[in-house]
């Protein structure tokens, strides 16, 4: 038994040790390979920003043939253009993905203002045990509060929820089946019961048939949107859990209730739907709504069902107009943190309105598109001859495709686009290295109606690039005059 | 339960503490309802069917036993026992096989029938079952006594550290331990826990890794070369051989810490000269099994020629569908037979089998038989055999187009290692072999092995290869 003591004292050092080694060397490449959410948290320091905005697609999702791909983040930050602001953006995260990455700014950082998105759907069990939640888990492991090597054993031996598609599927439907509403007079007991009435009675076509694609519709809005939150619901304990985090860092924290098609589930479902709605609205605001130092935005029913991207699925993809709408009205819930800062964007000078070129944005193939600085042909002086595009680039490895994309729209509606590889200016890898180029300005920029200028990445190696500067040169000057004084199409909108 | 979980390594020191801390009279029990939760942690229901054999083949032993002067009787209640088990086997393991291909004689025959049928496989049925079968026959033969504790029965196919992907066990060995009174000792527990990590280091470092590789190049075949596709069929060969040797080196392991000495399932097989000798390094425990209870009651090699290369396909053909419900599994596993007959006929030639072949011919005659093992593991691989030719077409046609795979420099010093630790471990065991070093290097291999499982470790899910047979 003593020699087994010795033994169990030795393993002890050699694991103290083989921590401080992995700690040292290791930890951090692990970290942005494994867990890269974590340099979304490390750039806001770099960025300096004093707001920050967590947010998943609806953060980032544009429509198809929709010119403008500023983001509701980007278009929050037009109300502020003195106050740095970055965002966050994750596809399907959710609060407690938001944690975790809260977690991880560093204290050093200049933020005061914290903005999560809050999902209505993130509440319900079709997300709570989405397939997604095995990568979403996964990436968090090393992210715990654990020794490094610690958080590399759990990661190593699997220490988050694996389980297939159908698994997942297997607990939805539990959920759905055995959750039963606790409202007063509301007919419906359980999801499934209500699902199988819409699949039984469900929607006909103007001849009298049988409309499955709208009763099909129908059914996934209640599904989707068919649950009742309470107190025991897992997803308020990581709510909680950002609640006090902001209280101990002594930041400011916003809830940005997200708009859901209420019109489109009015129509399809009715009623019923309408009074979930409502009650797992009023349920969080009043839990939320009355803590100190934590405002709840409430864009639940603010956009109108034109304004939906998806009009056969239940996201929260909205078309321009809708980005706006909830950016506005995040915006008059933040000018209580900043009412000196606030100013109304219709009204700014427009160069003030580009932060969003020099905050950090991670590129690929989910979210392709950089900062996109947009002018039109006009504008350009006829003395100019250069466009000296700059901006910091880092690349994870080499294997990107990251190219500087200048998109010319003529007056006929056509469009083309001139692309210049990223790698003939960069090679360096895990740092940031600057990117410069000088592109001649032809005649088919000057006459185009619009420009736009960004860099694009459609691959799976994640690209990062801040400090996205435009400036134009006259041939017969050296001094550089800024693109930052001519103006982007969305603000040439507002006035 | 996996053994790469944390699931497993809060499992595993429980139940050794709780078996050395119960008397030995309650073992059984502390096991065998251990055993339960092991094998019910992946799907529940399916112990029924665990269950269902279990109590054919004790029943079987008991009655084969009291009628042991009736040999006729006897082997009835054998082969009533051995039908049994292997219709469960046909049942779960073969009727989608049989039925798939069923539908598909009968569309070209012109009939349209709908006999497809989708039954989920138990995981590691087709060890139990053998397990199973093993004891019958050894009580049978007599060479068995037929155990009449039903519990110590039961745990004897359960035992969790070779319940669901082996060794295959037989009753001599481990029914015959777990009957024995195990005392706490120092050396099993070093032993057992040495076992373990270096089964985790491995799996989870190197098949992990390799796993990665192979599973982009064979899932994307379009997109890649031949020398990428080339590459990928040697990595195959140490994936597989790394993923099923990791866990039966843990299973080792997990029984030693409790004093069990389990069979040893590996003998570095990619140091063999020939085929032959590759069969008696890999997977030890089911060659034995169909030397013993097919080849040799078929006649073995004490016959006329023509039998014994019918003997030997049935073996080889019998092994290949063992592993798989598959066209591609029987395919592999004629090619093998084939390639036994081929170097038996050419063997007395062959100057690599003398003992004293210079070293270049032995080292050319290791070469050669890892060379065509690597591109038979091609069969094993492939899903069909639509796939198997464009993996083939792919690996020996495109050698100017598509890309050149990146493989990892890890990649390459995980491999590095493992031929290393292949070629120290030639005759012997990791367990033994770090018997007799000095202390200091003896620990600094285990803070190696530790940093690497738990640092160097594929962060990808791999599951246990062997789980689907």
């Amino acid at each position: 038994m003593k020699k087994l003591l010795i033994r169990i004292g030795m393993v002890l050092v050699m694991l103290v040790v083989l921590n401080w080694v992995y700690s040292r060397w290791f930890f951090e490449k692990d970290l942005r390979q494994h867990s890269d959410i974590v340099e979304l948290s490390w750039q806001v320091v770099d960025d300096s920003c004093r707001i920050i905005y967590l947010g998943e697609s609806s953060n980032n999702h544009f429509g198809d043939d929709e010119p403008n791909h500023r983001k509701i983040s980007d278009f929050t930050s037009d109300y502020f253009p003195t106050v740095k602001m970055g965002d966050l953006t994750k596809e399907a995260s959710h609060a407690q993905t938001y944690y975790y990455m809260l977690k991880h700014v560093p204290a050093s950082s200049a933020v005061e203002t914290v903005v999560v998105t809050m999902n209505l759907r993130s509440f319900g069990p079709l997300w709570i045990y989405s397939k997604l939640e095995t990568p979403l888990r996964k990436q968090l492991v090393l992210l715990e509060d654990y020794p490094p090597l610690v958080n590399r054993f759990l990661l190593a031996f699997k220490a988050y929820p694996i389980k297939t598609e159908e698994e997942w599927d297997a607990i939805v439907h539990e959920h759905w089946r055995n959750d039963t509403f606790n409202i007063p007079n509301f007919i419906w007991r359980t999801n499934a019961d209500w699902n199988y009435g819409m699949y039984t009675y469900g929607w006909y076509d103007a001849c009298g048939q049988r409309d499955w694609d709208v009763t099909a519709l129908a059914c996934h809005y209640i599904k989707t949107y068919g649950f009742q939150i309470e107190e025991n619901n897992p997803r308020l304990k990581d709510f909680d859990n950002i609640v006090a985090l902001c209280r101990e860092r002594g930041w400011n924290l916003v809830f940005n209730l997200m708009a859901e098609n209420v019109d489109k589930a009015n129509e399809l479902v009715g009623k019923d739907l309408m009074l979930l709605f409502r009650h797992n609205r009023d349920f969080l605001l009043q839990r939320y709504g009355n803590l100190e130092g934590v405002r709840v935005v409430n864009n639940l029913s603010l956009v109108r069902d034109v304004n939906f991207i998806d009009q056969n699925w239940t996201t929260e993809h909205y078309y321009e107009e809708g980005r706006r709408i909830v950016a506005d009205h995040l915006a008059s819930a933040l000018k209580e943190f900043y009412p000196e800062e606030y100013q109304n964007p219709k009204t700014l000078i427009l160069d003030k309105g580009h932060y969003c070129l020099s905050a950090t944005r991670a590129l690929d193939w989910q979210n392709p598109y950089g900062s996109t600085l947009v002018l039109t042909g006009d504008s350009i002086q006829p003395d100019w001859s250069i466009m000296n595009v700059a901006f910091e680039i880092h690349q994870q490895d080499s294997l990107s495709k990251a190219v500087l994309a200048v998109e010319k729209h003529n007056a006929q509606g056509k469009v083309s686009i001139d692309s210049y590889a990223v790698k003939s200016q960069v090679q360096k890898t895990g740092a940031w290295d600057f990117a410069t180029y000088a592109l001649p300005i032809d005649s088919t920029l000057r006459t185009a109606q619009e420009i736009k200028l960004y860099v694009h990445n459609f691959s799976g190696s994640i690209v990062q690039i801040r400090n996205f500067d435009v400036s134009f040169r006259p041939s017969y000057l050296k001094a550089r005059v800024k693109a930052q004084s001519y103006k982007s199409a969305d603000l040439n909108n507002g006035e | 339960m996996v053994f790469n979980s944390i699931e497993f390594l809060v499992f595993l020191p429980i139940v050794v503490l709780l078996f050395y801390l119960l008397p030995h009279k309650w073992r059984w029990l502390m096991l065998l309802a251990a055993s339960c939760v092991f094998y019910m942690w992946f799907v529940p229901k399916y112990i029924l069917i665990l269950l269902v054999t279990i109590v054919i083949d004790y029943s079987s032993g008991i009655l084969m036993e009291r009628c042991a002067d009736q040999p006729r009787k006897k082997k009835t209640f054998m082969i009533v026992s051995i039908v049994s088990t292997l219709t469960v086997l046909i049942v779960f393991k073969y009727l989608n096989f049989i039925t798939e291909n069923l539908d598909q004689l009968c569309v070209s025959l012109g009939m349209e029938t709908h006999l497809m049928t989708h039954i989920i496989l138990p995981i590691g049925l087709s060890f139990h079952t053998f397990q199973s079968m093993s004891y019958v026959i050894e009580v049978c033969r007599g060479h068995q006594k037929a155990e009449q504790h039903f519990g110590y029965y039961s745990l004897y196919v359960m035992f969790f550290p070779q319940l669901v992907t082996g060794p295959i066990e037989r009753p001599g060995n481990l029914l015959r331990q777990l009957h024995e009174k195990k005392e706490f000792r120092y050396e099993n527990i070093s032993k057992g826990m040495r076992l373990i990590l270096f089964g985790f280091f491995v799996k989870m470092v190197v098949a992990d890794h390799l796993g990665e590789y192979v599973d982009e190049v064979y899932g994307h075949l379009g997109e890649y070369n031949s020398w990428s596709v080339l590459l990928g069929m040697v990595f195959y060969s140490f994936q597989i051989y790394c993923d099923f040797f990791g866990y039966s080196t843990i299973a080792l392991g997990s029984a030693k810490l409790m004093g069990f000495d389990i069979t040893d399932n590996f003998r570095s097989p990619y140091l063999s000269k020939n085929i032959a000798e590759f069969w008696h390094r890999w997977h030890i425990s089911l060659s034995t099994w169909f030397r013993d209870y097919v080849y040799i009651p078929l006649g073995g090699s004490r016959v006329k020629f023509g039998r014994w290369v019918f003997n030997i396909l049935v073996v080889f053909v019998l092994s290949g569908i063992w592993h798989g419900a598959a066209w591609t599994f029987l395919l592999w596993g004629f090619a093998h037979g084939v390639l036994h007959i081929v170097e038996k006929l050419l063997r007395s030639s062959a100057l690599s089998t003398r003992r004293d072949a210079p070293l270049f011919l032995n080292a050319l005659s290791v070469m050669k038989t890892f060379v065509l093992v690597t591109l038979f593991w091609v069969m094993f691989r492939a899903t069909s055999m639509e796939h198997l030719k464009e993996i083939f077409v792919t690996a020996f046609t495109k050698f100017g187009e598509g890309e050149m795979m990146h493989v990892r420099t890890g990649m390459w010093l995980y491999l590095g290692l493992l031929i290393l630790f292949d070629i120290l471990l030639r005759n012997t065991r990791f367990d033994v072999w770090c018997n007799d070093k000095p202390l200091v290097l003896r620990w600094a291999v285990y803070a190696v092995l530790v940093f690497m499982t738990i640092c160097c470790s594929s962060v990808a899910n791999f599951p246990f290869i062997y789980f689907q047979f």
